[in-house]
């Protein structure tokens, strides 16, 4: 696979941004990123003041600094997720920082922008222009980057620490997420095709029912990393669906989205269609946790997320131990001690019932 | 000394008998569509089967069912089939009403921003957290001011112009859009905004028995009283001056009106979010059909409707396994459809 | 009977009806005379109830039997279903007609001499066949009072002489109020008993069609020189009739 020379390149940009970075400190020379569609981004700093339009991105850039004091404003959803999740413990003042800037659809509200002032502003490329312009427009210096697989996620978490001039953190990072990926690569290649279970995620239960395809969904890569099939693979990109259709895939194993507080697994058994899945009958429904930020989507926090699901979907071939690597992640993501309240909290322990094989993520 | 030579001339007596066929056309062709939108749905279920759960639950109403098949049928099928033939028919008899009561036949419950009005009031309720006959009394609310408004703007009366009534309700509508808008800019993105955003756009997705129950008495209630209209709705689209002489209060009765077509129009989007198209699209066909006198064209554009109706729905929830919008199907449908009506009821205008 | 009592209508600072009073008995026919804008059809309108009266009142029974000039451009119906609407003052808000209701509408059809018209579309009638199915309508209604504004104006001169014969047959009846509005002098001297000429300067004169319908007093109403004219009529008789002094040709 392509991980060695992304390792190697890794280290590249650790080499020349560390000497960059030694020479902006001496000389005051620019950071240099070509971002995700091509363009030269330049900082004649490292950014001290960053908006984060992507959701993921708020907990990324905190958990890049170690700290929250580079962003000042965000997505919507990114502050829910800091508020109901752990990173408003970790970091409560994280908790009032604007999402006054852009609105839940990436579509900024340039005034709000300009006026906390950023010096960055990161936000999706690929999505068309009407949602970057604006920003453009008014002059903010802009980094654009691209969703859909790991390898894109590690190169716009390296295009933003070099951003922020911590390069040597992202090496860090993406030699843990590297390491988990190729363990569970490897082990994964000896299930056999009809051994892999047909994982159906739901990116919205509530309002309507939504569902992924293969290309360019990052749940759908994770299912698959982690030995499962997506259910819901014939799909075209994210689309509506509805019950009869989830009934005719009988998947073995439904995972709930973690973006609907009031959702929880009762939902998939209370409901007379759903109640009759392989998957509700065998107790293997799931709500995707949230961290320092939701499980679902790629986050700082992923290698996580593949390993739970991992231990889930095959428990006779990972056992990973995810408490112990919950404690050692949140160390080092956000050098923060947590508690085993807090990985219950985070691992939905008390919602999720008793799911099938969530015995296994229980305090000894 | 009356002119002679007209015997051989266009003359359409439209005789009991035949209407009585017609009617019973179209009420076979809506049972037949009903019993096949059952059968149908991306869950395998084979035709006898399905005839066999619908016979068994008609037969022992309340039976729990515990199979799959059944269940799929009964409890996700049925509501939605119901609710979407009742809520084609609600739609297509507004459709009719307005036509009537504003004398011009471009216009229909979205056309003159009532969906609209409508929607924002859902939107506001859920907004605010209200649900149930508070949501449903909201959307009911909303909906008739945006009639209101309409009828203020185009200030209509018996001279008033079909091309005024139309850019009212534009404007109308337009602006309760925008208001939604602004509700979802500070609706709580995780749970208020997604229920926002689904319910602008039209749906039979979420169908329920409960749901099926809660709409279905203001709709049938109001189809109902318009039937009760029918005539009336004849002498209320003349002038408002013919329209007296004939004993009709045209001004309190036009307000009878938009309230009916309020409470309807309101119970459809509040189930199903907002539906185009078959309000303006389904009394035309149905006029070529049955001609103009509303106590033909009521009923049979409430049949015409429902069977259209469900033949959209049935296609968005069974062509791929994603759900299409139903805007996107009535569009594609209607569109054209209108395109040709408009150039018949032109050509028609013309060769008079 | 209908009639106005001292009626004033204003619109702006322009008085168009100034203390208007008249009436028409019962079986009487009126025929409303007067140049366009000197209150002709303010006075029709007011008397079936449409002109909001800024003075005096109006006497008519609860349902009049109005014949437009043009029908409503929605008129798509069948000549039957357009007829029946007369019928709807005495049904009420949601009543539906009867047979009886129907067989009301067969006959006032059949009064005007349009029967066969009975299952054409109205849209599809020419002009005068449309003012017949709309008198039909009028004489459905059950009213005994007929107010028609302008009948014969739109029609040609075939159908003009069908509808003053269609009125002469309705006054002979003396069961009936007619009331209509007219340009033109010799239809009031053909159906009317009485005539209501809205002069333009002062009152408004009333009284029978002999003694105002006259070269002396048109001539107020008209500001043009009118003339009598002596012709055999087609029933062989002497007929008196009144013409513009600039009408026709001029002799040798």
């Amino acid at each position: 696979m392509v991980l060695g020379a992304w390792g190697r390149r890794a280290q590249l940009i650790f080499a020349v941004a560390l000497t960059s970075g030694l020479a902006t400190a001496a000389l005051a020379d620019d950071i240099v990123i070509t971002d995700h569609e091509n363009r030269e981004v330049r900082l004649n700093a490292p950014a001290e003041r960053i908006v984060t339009i992507p959701m993921p991105m708020a907990s990324g850039v905190i958990a890049l600094d170690g700290s929250a004091d580079k962003v000042v404003g965000m997505n919507p959803l990114s502050l829910t997720a800091i508020r109901e999740g752990i990173l408003g413990k970790i970091f409560p003042e994280a908790a009032d920082i604007s999402d006054a800037v852009t609105g839940t659809d990436f579509v900024p509200n340039v005034e709000a922008l300009a006026a906390v002032n950023p010096d960055l502003v990161i936000q999706w490329g690929g999505r068309g222009s009407e949602i970057v312009d604006p920003i453009t427009n008014a002059g903010i210096n802009t980094l654009l980057i691209k969703y859909g697989t790991e390898e894109l996620t590690r190169q716009y978490m390296t295009m933003v620490a070099t951003a922020i001039g911590k390069p040597e953190r992202i090496e860090q990072l993406i030699g843990w997420s590297d390491k988990v990926e190729k363990d569970i690569e490897a082990k994964a290649a000896a299930i056999p095709a009809d051994q892999r279970p047909n994982v159906l995620y739901l990116g919205r239960s509530l309002s309507d029912i939504s569902a992924s395809g293969g290309g360019g969904s990052y749940s759908a890569w994770y299912i698959d990393l982690a030995g499962g099939k997506n259910a819901s693979e014939e799909l075209k990109g994210t689309v509506s669906i509805n019950r009869e259709q989830i009934a005719q895939w009988n998947p073995d194993v439904i995972l709930l989205n973690s973006f609907e507080p009031e959702l929880d697994v009762s939902w998939v058994y209370n409901d007379p269609i759903l109640s009759l899945t392989k998957a509700a009958q065998n107790k293997r429904v799931y709500k995707m946790p949230l961290g320092g930020y939701r499980w679902d989507p790629p986050s700082q926090e992923s290698p996580l997320t593949w390993m739970w699901l991992a231990d889930l979907l095959h428990p006779d071939v990972f056992n990973y131990d995810i408490r112990a690597e919950m404690k050692t992640a949140y160390k080092t993501l956000y050098n923060y001690e947590a508690s085993d309240a807090d990985i219950d909290g985070i691992l939905w322990m008390a919602e999720q019932g008793d799911a099938a094989g969530y015995d296994r993520f229980k305090a000894n | 000394m009356l002119t002679e030579g007209r015997a051989a001339s266009a003359v359409q007596p439209r005789h009991w008998p035949k209407m009585a066929v017609i009617f019973a056309i179209f009420t076979v062709v809506l049972i037949c569509a009903l019993l096949i939108s059952l059968c149908v749905g991306r869950f395998a279920v084979s035709a006898p089967r399905a005839l066999e759960v619908i016979f068994g639950a008609l037969l022992h109403p309340g039976s729990a069912s515990e199979a799959m098949d059944e269940r799929i049928v009964l409890l996700v099928r049925a509501p939605r089939v119901l609710l979407a033939a009742l809520s084609g028919a609600a739609l297509a008899t507004t459709g009719v009403a307005l036509q009537g009561v504003f004398r011009n036949p471009l216009v229909s419950p979205e056309v003159l921003g009532i969906s609209q009005g409508a929607a924002f009031g859902g939107a506001l309720a859920i907004t605010l957290g209200i649900w149930g006959l508070g949501l449903l009394g909201t959307v009911f609310v909303f909906g008739l001011l945006a009639l209101v408004l309409v009828g203020l703007l185009a200030r209509v009366d018996g001279r008033t112009e079909i091309i005024t009534v139309i850019l009212s309700g534009m404007v109308i509508g337009s602006l309760f859009s925008a208001f939604v808008s602004l509700l979802q800019f500070i609706a709580d993105p995780n749970s208020s905004l997604p229920a926002i955003v689904y319910w602008l756009m039209g749906s039979f997705a979420t169908a329920t028995w409960d749901r099926l129950l809660i709409a279905t008495p203001g709709l049938v209630a109001g189809m109902v009283v318009l039937w009760a209209l029918r005539f009336r709705l004849n002498v209320l689209s003349l002038d408002d001056a013919e329209a007296k002489s004939l004993g009709a209060r045209p001004d309190a009765e036009r307000w009878l009106i938009f309230a009916l077509v309020a409470l309807v129009v309101g119970c459809q989007v509040a189930v199903s979010g907002i539906v185009g198209w078959i309000g303006l699209v389904i009394p035309h066909a149905a006029r070529l059909v049955v001609g103009h006198d509303h106590r033909k064209l009521l009923p049979a554009s409430a049949l015409l409707g429902a069977i259209f109706m469900l033949l959209i729905d049935t296609l968005a929830r069974t062509l791929t396994p994603a759900e299409i919008p139903l805007g996107v199907l009535t569009a594609i449908v209607g569109a054209p459809v209108f395109g040709i009506l408009v150039r018949h009821y032109y050509r028609e205008k013309g060769a008079r | 009977m209908i009639g106005l009592k001292d009626a004033i209508v204003r619109f702006g600072d322009r008085i168009v009806l100034d203390r208007l009073s008249f009436s028409v008995e019962a079986g009487r026919t009126v025929a409303i005379l007067g140049p366009n804008g000197r209150g002709k059809t303010t006075a029709l309108r007011a008397m079936l109830g449409f002109q909001k009266l800024d003075g005096g009142s109006r006497i008519a029974p609860g349902v009049v039997g109005y014949v437009p000039q043009y029908a409503s451009s929605n008129q798509n119906y069948d000549v039957m279903d357009v007829v029946v609407m007369g019928r709807a003052a005495g049904l009420g808000l949601f009543g539906q007609p009867g047979q009886a209701d129907i067989e009301a509408a067969t006959a006032a059809l059949a009064q005007v001499g349009a029967s066969r018209f009975a299952h054409e579309r109205f849209d599809r009638l020419s002009g005068g066949e449309r003012q017949l199915v709309l008198m039909a309508r009028a004489l459905a209604t059950g009213s005994n009072v007929m107010v028609l504004d302008e009948p014969g104006s739109a029609l040609d001169l075939h159908n003009q002489e069908r509808l003053l014969a269609l009125l002469v047959k309705l006054r002979e009846q003396r069961d009936r109020t007619i009331v209509f509005t007219t340009h033109d002098p010799n239809h009031a001297l053909a159906a009317a008993d009485e005539a209501l000429l809205m002069l333009p300067d002062g009152p408004a004169l009333f009284g029978p069609v002999a003694e105002t319908v006259v070269p002396e007093h048109l001539e107020r109403l008209y500001g043009v020189a009118m003339r009598i004219v002596e012709i055999n009529g087609t029933d062989g008789l002497p007929h008196r009739a009144i013409m513009p002094a600039f009408a026709g040709l001029r002799a040798a």
